[in-house]
């Protein structure tokens, strides 16, 4: 038999709970939030892109300069779907035609629109866990150098709180279920088409702001206004946030001085991002590219100098190693030679536009970008070959003849894939034929001849190779040797292609 | 009669925001050429949005049991709102100025291909669920899904090619079958279940 123990009905709710009751409501609208279709399709999709692409930009050496603001574009997605649900969730009672129930409870509706927006500050929260998660795990690996922004990861969570919020006003200001799917349309215009159309101080009201170069810069001189940014963002999210409680009825003194309060912020935060850059950021990005050893600091390491940025240091141990592998591989004198690797930018132009280095004129000094990784190492390899070979920059930069073939033997023989390291080396990623080779400052030529016999080389046995160019240096390193002549003296069939350089 | 319970406020207020989007072209200046194609897209998923609530019909438990069967009522307001579509798209059109304004007849391949999705996922709505508005969530199924082609379409099967992209024709032989596909989907969704059985929709969720 069963017992029915009927006990009355106590409701615990008092005039005083309501912040308990705001924080219930809070605790299931953000449940239902982040368990809709949209929001959880949007952050699968964010997840599966970020986890997808993570360090295929940056080879493994990345900056962490660039990371934070790599971190900005995906969570727009997520805002996006969260401005959808958020919309049709606080709608949700007048569709289903259950306004009238909720007046008899403790909760007016702007407390009610209260805990709606606590479920978009924990949708927030959450994108900013894989915010961090993601510039963690870039932050993590051995490579990575320089230093992240704090003001430029928050922007993706505030990209997503404004946005949210935003549905939320939408919600409060239109009452129709129509509101919610245009508003996105053109949010999804504005951050599809909107980011980088413009320039100027007018680019920085768009949540985030796109560079048009990926120039690694150091830090101090990247001259993004990033904290006057958030606290632009932070602003727009928590006016449309009061605003639509004060549009739900919370006409309270408090929201009234909040309203005033994020209005002043935005403005504080608009204006002060639009100043352009400082006369002192100008100067320091002059120094930096024209005079950069006046901000570096010198390094000896196995006899060699490596005068870098300081961001830079870490790097220093892996721009040796591939130093050290290239002399291995030459001979006379150059197997012993000692060279400058000075690190040198273009920052005058900022993250605007991108500028050729020209060459050094001075014995011995090689060129080094702010890039690691990837072709940016058989390119250092280049150059540094060049130099050993032709003795400066300028000299090796406009080598027209054989001795072409020495340069890229030492720039790629110590490869453990030597063929690829040349396609990555030449412009147009091909083994054959002629091409032009990149390296950190201006290129160089490698005509149809010269190819043939450095490929020759290449499926030769790497040290009775090194012997012969060892035994050879001399005549290979001779101005006008052709590479006929090259073939004969390292002991490789003549070469049948054109061997003449461009003009 | 079924004039008057069309759902003309939500589908006047989408082609409003559509026409006001087609109409940025114009004061866009030397970018427009860039942005004419995209400001046009836009204001056909906006006017999208709004076609999904056409078949909303809070009383729709009570006309069940009309005689007229479900597929002439759904024709019938399809019927009544394609001289709407055809006004309001020529209307977009001609707020794009002639020089701006991409090959009319491909993008208008790619609105009807848009509006019959639109219209289609709003028919499959109704012959699934017991909901009487079933536009919200079609609204957002439409929109999540125009989000993802976007972002992650195999590039093989490019959808949304800018003009004088070399995938231009080949595209729009895919919104073809789009179309196709839509109205296929949307005539068998209109057709009326012989059984009644559905996916539980409890109410409030």
């Amino acid at each position: 038999m069963t017992t029915v123990v009927e006990r009355p009905v106590v409701s615990d709710v008092r005039p005083g709970s309501s912040a308990a009751a705001v924080a219930a409501l809070a605790l299931f609208e953000t449940r239902r939030l982040l368990t809709r279709l949209p929001v959880i399709i949007a952050f699968l999709v964010y997840l599966g892109w970020t986890v997808w692409r993570g360090g295929t930009d940056w080879d493994g050496y990345p900056a962490l300069q660039d990371v934070d603001r790599a971190t900005q574009g995906a969570p727009m997605l997520v805002g996006l779907a969260v401005l959808l649900s958020v919309n049709l969730a606080a709608l949700r009672s007048r569709r289903h035609g259950t306004e009238h129930h909720f007046s008899v409870l403790v909760l007016p509706p702007w407390r009610r629109t209260v805990a709606h927006a606590l479920s978009v500050v924990a949708a927030a929260l959450l994108t900013a866990v894989c915010v961090a998660a993601q510039f963690g795990r870039e932050a993590l690996r051995p490579g990575a150098i320089g230093h992240g922004s704090v003001a430029e990861l928050l922007v993706g969570p505030l990209t997503v709180l404004l946005s949210g919020l935003v549905g939320l006003l939408m919600a409060g200001l239109v009452r129709s279920a129509l509101a919610g799917p245009l508003t996105v349309v053109f949010f999804l215009f504005l951050t599809l088409f909107g980011t980088g159309t413009s320039d100027g101080w007018s680019r920085w009201l768009m949540p985030v702001v796109v560079e048009p170069t990926a120039n690694t810069l150091p830090s101090d001189l990247l001259g993004r206004p990033a904290a006057w940014h958030a606290l632009y963002l932070a602003g727009l999210a928590l006016c449309a946030g009061l605003l639509a409680v004060l549009a739900a009825g919370g006409r309270k003194p408090v929201v009234m001085a909040g309203v005033a309060g994020a209005v002043a912020m935005t403005l504080v935060g608009g204006v002060a991002q639009a100043g352009g850059d400082s006369p002192a950021l100008v100067r320091a990005r002059e120094r930096a590219t024209v005079n950069p050893g006046q901000v570096q600091t010198c390094v000896p390491r196995d006899g060699s100098t490596y005068c870098v940025f300081p961001e830079w240091g870490p790097r220093v141990a892996d721009w040796a190693g591939v130093v050290d592998r290239v002399r291995s591989l030459a001979g006379g004198s150059a197997h012993e030679q000692k060279v400058v690797v000075r690190q040198r930018i273009e920052a005058r132009y900022g993250l605007s536009g991108d500028g050729a280095l020209t060459p050094l004129e001075r014995p011995h000094e090689v060129t080094v970008g702010t890039r690691w990784g990837g072709n940016r190492v058989p390119e250092f390899s280049a150059a540094v070959a060049g130099v050993l070979v032709a003795g400066n920059e300028k000299a090796s930069t406009s080598i027209c003849d054989g001795r072409m073939v020495t340069v890229m033997w030492l720039a790629v023989g110590w490869e453990s894939d030597p063929v690829a390291a040349l396609r990555r080396v030449r412009l147009d990623d091909s083994a054959t034929g002629s091409a032009l080779v990149l390296q950190p400052t201006n290129g160089m030529y490698m005509t149809d001849a010269q190819t043939e016999v450095l490929r020759e080389l290449l499926d030769r046995p790497r040290g009775e190779v090194t012997a012969r160019v060892r035994s050879h240096w001399a005549e290979l390193t001779e101005p006008k040797v052709t590479a006929a002549r090259a073939a004969a003296l390292l002991g490789v069939k003549a070469p049948e292609g054109d061997d003449k350089c461009l003009d | 009669m079924a004039c008057r319970t069309l759902p003309w406020g939500v589908v006047g207020t989408a082609g409003g925001a559509g026409l006001l989007l087609a109409a940025l072209t114009r004061i866009t200046g030397e970018t427009g050429e860039r942005l004419s194609l995209h400001l046009l897209r836009a204001a056909v998923l906006a006017f999208a949005a709004g076609l999904v609530f056409l078949l909303d019909d809070p009383a729709r438990h009570t006309t069940a049991t009309v005689p007229t069967p479900r597929p002439v009522r759904i024709a019938l307001r399809v019927a009544l709102v394609v001289p709407a579509t055809a006004a309001w798209w020529t209307a977009a059109l001609l707020l794009v100025p002639t020089e701006l304004r991409p090959p009319v007849a491909d993008i208008t391949l790619e609105a009807g291909a848009a509006f019959a999705l639109a219209v289609a996922g709003a028919a499959v709505a109704v012959r699934f669920t017991e909901v009487t508005r079933p536009g919200p969530r079609v609204a957002a199924g439409l929109l999540t899904s125009a989000v993802l082609v976007m972002v992650c379409w195999p590039g093989r099967w490019a959808l949304f090619v800018p003009v004088g992209d070399e995938r231009w024709a080949a595209a729009h032989d895919r919104w073809a079958v789009v179309l196709a596909g839509a109205v296929l989907v949307g005539a068998l969704g209109a057709v009326e279940p012989l059984r009644r059985w559905a996916w539980p929709v409890v109410r409030g969720r």
